[in-house]
């Protein structure tokens, strides 16, 4: 066939072809249809599921690492075990002095308050923080600033409350530069913020008034203590590398057994991070086999359709052979039909994938932590549209060269 | 000289080998109206396919119009049927969900006529055979005759060499066989070479010379 796409009579063909057995066009539409609006579906969806639990942790480092101090578990020098112990300064400034690996840091310090702005209070929590942690969990800043690092070396009494703190004690008013109770000490709001998702360290900003941590120790008499150590791994390294500089200030300085490692816990969020990795990696290898099952489907169904259809039109390939069609006219026009029909119904379950997919985000949208990416990319889409055409141009094939085989006279008298 | 066989055989190869035609020899003159009759069996179909190149044969020479046939890719046999040969069909053979003009046109789709040409081209050829007035309709809708006569224009729109009919008034009462063998006369009387293959005496008596085949072998011309 001189395959004219302008010609009008290609088209009328193919259309006429398909439309000749409408139910079973239509069957072998939905099948195309219904594998790629699974597979698309399945892409999106898992990216969506991916984009849902990662949002969790927005604005939190991936490489954070935190020492807790706990109980002893084996008696050292004279002290029993269930021995309770606390980080202090000196720990911290040795941890800083001999670990290389640590990048960002931060002691931090928490108590219970009761913050009040005239005839308003609230039962929330401090907590005593480093500039170096508003790095390392990054909030939302609704007004004002955070606390930086000349805040804390000059202790100054100043403090962020937490978007829901500022929301019960000023209503609609613009808490900056007022100043609020803490315990009954007074603090100059320097800001508000929120947090970015839902994991935090060391309670939800939202609901704490989060002040310098020098000025938490000295003003509510804290000493040299620490509550807990904070830090992130320095490019290349994780928090595991930082453990042993960690264990060894510890140990220098507090009567801890050596063999004692129930003494200390570390937490390590790239290893929470790393489950999240591997945890979707098993989704999409999930999703990448059902897809190709269902490829699979739909290109076995393209192709035992095409098989019929060529069966069917054998006669009609003998008349078109005996009256100069060469073979490769009759091959392209059963193709033509095959890919036209992919096409339509592709593009069809796409539409619908996405379709769903936009319901799937807008159900799943939060206003605060933004989309879950249920989203098929452009280029995703194609992809698949591309293998199912070639897939199903390819199960057309067989059956076409089949067609070709068979002698036109032979065809011709075929019933 | 259009066709030239010389000492065609050809076998088919199933369970028991089938010698069907035996050194057949065989010369049609330009503008010669041709009938080629025997009983069922008698290889008469088998070379009427072989000189349509629709079959290969296994030894001998062909020559169709100046060119030898012999060997042929699909493609070169699809190319010369297409230019050189007008078929004309017992069943008429005409697609079905295409209607009159797009039948009689689709032989200069395989040529890469335009869709306008082509058409114009299959008009002509159906006001010819009297039936302009059908030219919207689908076989379905029209009568053996006229479906005949579709097929007869179908086979003259490339302007062929040769027209070859297999049993063209098989499956058409006597008055419309009359008919279709008026055409075919009319055509003859133009200048156009046709060979008919037909069992009927009748359709027989109408050409200008017949040919008898009995199991494989030319019998000597008797007209």
């Amino acid at each position: 066939m001189k395959t004219n796409l302008f010609d009008i009579e290609n088209w009328r063909e193919i259309g006429a072809t398909l439309s000749r057995n409408k139910t079973r066009t239509f069957l072998t539409a939905f099948g195309i249809f219904w594998g790629t609006a699974m597979l698309a579906m399945l892409w999106g969806g898992a990216g969506g599921l991916e984009g849902l639990l990662r949002r969790n942790f927005n604005g939190f480092a991936t490489n954070m690492g935190a020492c807790f101090p706990q109980r002893t578990t084996m008696s050292y020098k004279g002290y029993n075990k269930g021995m309770t112990w606390q980080l202090n300064d000196a720990d911290i400034s040795i941890i800083r002095r001999i670990s290389p690996y640590i990048d960002l840091s931060s002691t931090m310090g928490f108590d219970g308050a009761t913050i009040k702005y005239g005839t308003k209070s609230n039962a929330g929590r401090i907590t005593g923080v480093e500039g170096d942690y508003f790095k390392m969990q990054i909030p939302v800043l609704y007004d004002g600033r955070l606390i930086n690092s000349s805040d804390v070396s000059q202790s100054r009494k100043v403090v962020v409350l937490g978007k829901d703190v500022a929301d019960e004690l000023f209503a609609n008013e613009s808490p900056i530069g007022k100043y609020v109770s803490v315990n009954n000490l007074y603090f100059l709001v320097i800001g508000v913020a929120g947090q970015k998702s839902e994991a935090s360290i060391g309670g939800r900003i939202n609901q704490s008034a989060i002040i310098p941590a020098t000025t938490m120790r000295s003003a509510f008499n804290k000493g040299d203590k620490v509550d807990f150590f904070v830090y992130t791994a320095r490019p290349g390294y994780t928090p595991k590398d930082i453990e042993p500089a960690v264990r060894r200030a510890v140990i220098a300085n507090h009567p801890l057994n050596p063999a004692d490692k129930e003494a200390m816990w570390f937490m390590d969020i790239s290893e929470e991070f790393k489950k999240v990795d591997y945890l979707f990696l098993g989704i999409n290898i999930l999703a990448l086999f059902v897809g190709v099952g269902t490829l699979l489907a739909g290109i076995i169904g393209i192709g035992n359709i095409m098989w019929i259809i060529v069966k069917e039109r054998t006669q009609e390939i003998g008349i078109r052979r005996a009256i100069g069609a060469k073979p490769s006219d009759i091959i392209t026009q059963i193709l033509s039909e095959s890919m036209v029909l992919t096409t339509i119904a592709g593009i069809a379950g796409i539409c619908f994938a996405t379709l769903v997919l936009s319901v799937a985000d807008h159900i799943t949208y939060d206003p605060r932590l933004g989309s879950a990416h249920f989203q098929l990319p452009f280029f995703h889409a194609l992809a698949i549209l591309i293998t199912f055409l070639i897939l199903g141009t390819a199960a057309g094939i067989i059956p076409a060269i089949k067609a070709m085989r068979i002698k036109p006279i032979e065809a011709m008298n075929d019933k | 000289m259009i066709i030239h066989l010389e000492d065609i055989n050809k076998t088919y190869h199933g369970a028991v080998p089938l010698h069907v035609l035996k050194g057949i020899n065989l010369n049609i003159d330009r503008g010669e109206l041709v009938s080629i009759m025997g009983a069922s069996g008698s290889g008469k179909s088998t070379l009427l396919n072989i000189i349509g190149i629709l079959d290969n044969y296994d030894s001998g020479e062909y020559i169709l119009d100046g060119t030898l046939i012999r060997n042929l890719s699909e493609n070169r046999a699809a190319e010369l049927r297409n230019r050189m040969i007008g078929f004309v069909f017992q069943s008429f053979n005409l697609i079905n969900y295409k209607n009159a003009v797009e039948n009689v046109a689709l032989p200069l789709f395989y040529q890469g006529v335009p869709r306008r040409k082509r058409n114009a081209m299959a008009m002509e050829q159906l006001e010819r055979m009297g039936l302009a007035d059908r030219a919207h309709h689908l076989p379905g809708e029209m009568s053996g005759g006229q479906k005949q006569r579709v097929a007869i224009a179908r086979a003259l729109i490339t302007n062929p060499s040769l027209i070859l009919a297999d049993e063209p008034t098989g499956a058409l009462d006597s008055k419309t066989s009359q008919e279709v063998m008026e055409v075919f006369r009319q055509l003859n009387s133009d200048g156009m070479t046709i060979v008919i293959v037909t069992h009927d005496p009748g359709v027989g008596q109408q050409t200008n010379r017949i040919i008898r085949i009995s199991d494989g072998i030319i019998l000597p011309d008797n007209v």
